[in-house]
């Protein structure tokens, strides 16, 4: 082994991409795969109760969007050897029980359950280019760009929810704080476990 | 309150004590190392530890070091190396560490710097036999790239990385079974599962795994579990070059694939059966609904 500096370290695997702050990239892949994956089955939800009324397209649509995220976030995991939640299974079951079940409230339930879960995506993705920025702009310029586009993207659903009515379901402000609460706690667990 | 100096001062001693007898490790003066081990906040010359004690901590990085300047991580990674030597007739213990620290010159009083059971000598031995494996699979793989050799099979990959693996073994076979029960001290085991772990992660990188779902933990925790089966079984064999022990890691190796192709078996059939059902239940409510109709 060379002498520079080669210490006793635990970890014996070479990272993939030298210098890059693995925690902090490992945390923020994580989250968002499981985010990505999280969405999808919550459309899948909605689409399997609303599929063949009139918003069916527009949720089909949303979905897509959804699928190509998560497709970019399966590799840039593979990529930067990041291991995904232990979670998954459990976002699984209830991301589609959450889109059946907002969507069994009707149309502007389901348009709620959007606007709440796009709402909470934004924030979270605003705050990791926040982390990303002061950690090294340069360094992250390719996953600052994606993550970037991707808070866009959700921006425009939560935007597409507003315009079908999301506000005009009954106990709106109820629902949206307990989904935005879970949003939280999904975000949480998935960063560390 | 953590003592922040307790760490410098005892490598301070340790270094003391070596640098009388030495004579090739003569660096820099006493006075002026004694002022880098006091400065508060010495960001380039310390290299990060956890305030925990003497003892080296295996979460940290070694920082930068001016040229001529050792740091402690590094001495004590050339002391434990040269101690290998002397593993297979003094066992994982200190002694072994002091006839190491004798050939590199160093006094035998260095052996004081590590724990009495001998913890460092065997997580350093297992973390340079991880990164010996790394190294090895980093640089098939790039011949697999060249194209200058086959891409295996999983299986055979998966059974040659852990036999590579295991062959490191064999010189301190005699004394391995002392450090496994060792590496299982409460003490130790974080230590010791982060080394496993990351060099399971390692084979199944390098076996071309991209699973991104619950797969990944699957994958990871059959394969610990033939590793480590197969470690056991090692410490009894006795046939000529262990084949005993290789033929168990082949059938662990076919059953653990035969266990996927099962699983996916398993699912498509269930999904066919579900599908059928739904089927039948369609037609029985059409059956149904022509009936009520006519």
């Amino acid at each position: 082994l060379p002498a520079g500096g080669v210490s006793l370290r635990l970890c014996s695997t070479q990272v993939a991409q030298e210098g890059i702050n693995k925690p902090v990239i490992d945390r923020i892949i994580r989250v968002d795969h499981a985010g990505e994956y999280g969405a999808n089955r919550i459309y899948a939800g909605q689409m399997a109760v609303l599929g063949r009324s009139s918003v069916g397209p527009i949720i089909q649509q949303m979905w897509n969007q959804e699928k190509d995220h998560l497709k970019k976030f399966n590799e840039l995991m593979v990529a930067y050897r990041v291991r995904p939640t232990v979670l998954l299974p459990f976002w699984n079951v209830a991301g589609f029980v959450l889109g059946a079940g907002s969507a069994l409230l009707g149309k502007r339930g389901a348009m709620a359950c959007t606007v709440a879960v796009e709402e909470s995506i934004s924030d979270h993705y605003n705050n990791q280019i926040r982390t990303l920025m002061e950690e090294d702009p340069e360094k992250y310029k390719e996953l600052l760009q994606v993550i970037k586009q991707f808070r866009d993207d959700e921006r425009e659903h939560h935007d597409i929810g507003l315009e079908h009515d999301a506000e005009a379901t009954p106990a709106y402000s109820v629902l949206k704080t307990a989904i935005q609460l879970g949003c939280k706690a999904a975000i949480f667990l998935s960063e560390r476990i | 309150v953590r003592c922040q100096h307790y760490p410098p001062l005892r490598a301070l001693q340790a270094s003391a004590v070596l640098r009388r007898v030495s004579d090739e490790h003569k660096k820099e003066p006493l006075t002026s190392s004694s002022q880098q081990h006091f400065d508060s906040h010495p960001a380039d010359h310390q290299p990060e530890q956890e305030p925990q004690g003497p003892r080296p901590s295996y979460t940290g990085q070694g920082g930068q070091e001016s040229e001529d300047y050792e740091s402690e991580e590094q001495l004590q990674h050339r002391i434990l190396t040269a101690a290998l030597e002397f593993v297979p007739e003094h066992g994982w213990t200190a002694e072994a560490i002091a006839e190491g620290a004798k050939t590199l010159g160093l006094s035998v009083a260095a052996a004081g710097m590590f724990h009495s059971d001998g913890s460092e000598l065997i997580l350093h031995f297992v973390s340079e036999c991880n990164t010996k494996l790394s190294e090895l699979l980093e640089k098939e793989q790039k011949l697999v790239q060249l194209g200058e050799a086959e891409k295996k099979p999983i299986d055979e990959f998966l059974r040659d990385a852990v036999e590579t693996r295991l062959r490191m073994l064999i010189p301190y076979i005699e004394k391995w079974p002392q450090a496994l029960s060792v590496l299982l001290l409460p003490r130790n085991i974080p230590s010791s599962l982060s080394l496993l772990t990351s060099m399971i992660d390692d084979i199944w990188h390098y076996a071309g795994d991209q699973s991104t779902d619950f797969n990944w933990y699957t994958r990871r925790a059959v394969l610990t579990g033939i590793y480590n089966t197969t470690e056991l079984v090692m410490m009894q064999d006795s046939s000529p070059d262990f084949e005993d022990t290789w033929r168990f890691l082949e059938n662990r190796v076919a059953d653990a694939m035969n266990m996927s192709n099962t699983a996916s078996q398993v699912q498509s059939t269930g999904e066919a059966v579900v599908q059928g059902l739904m089927g039948a239940a369609v037609t029985v409510s059409n059956a149904e609904t022509s009936r009520a109709m006519r």
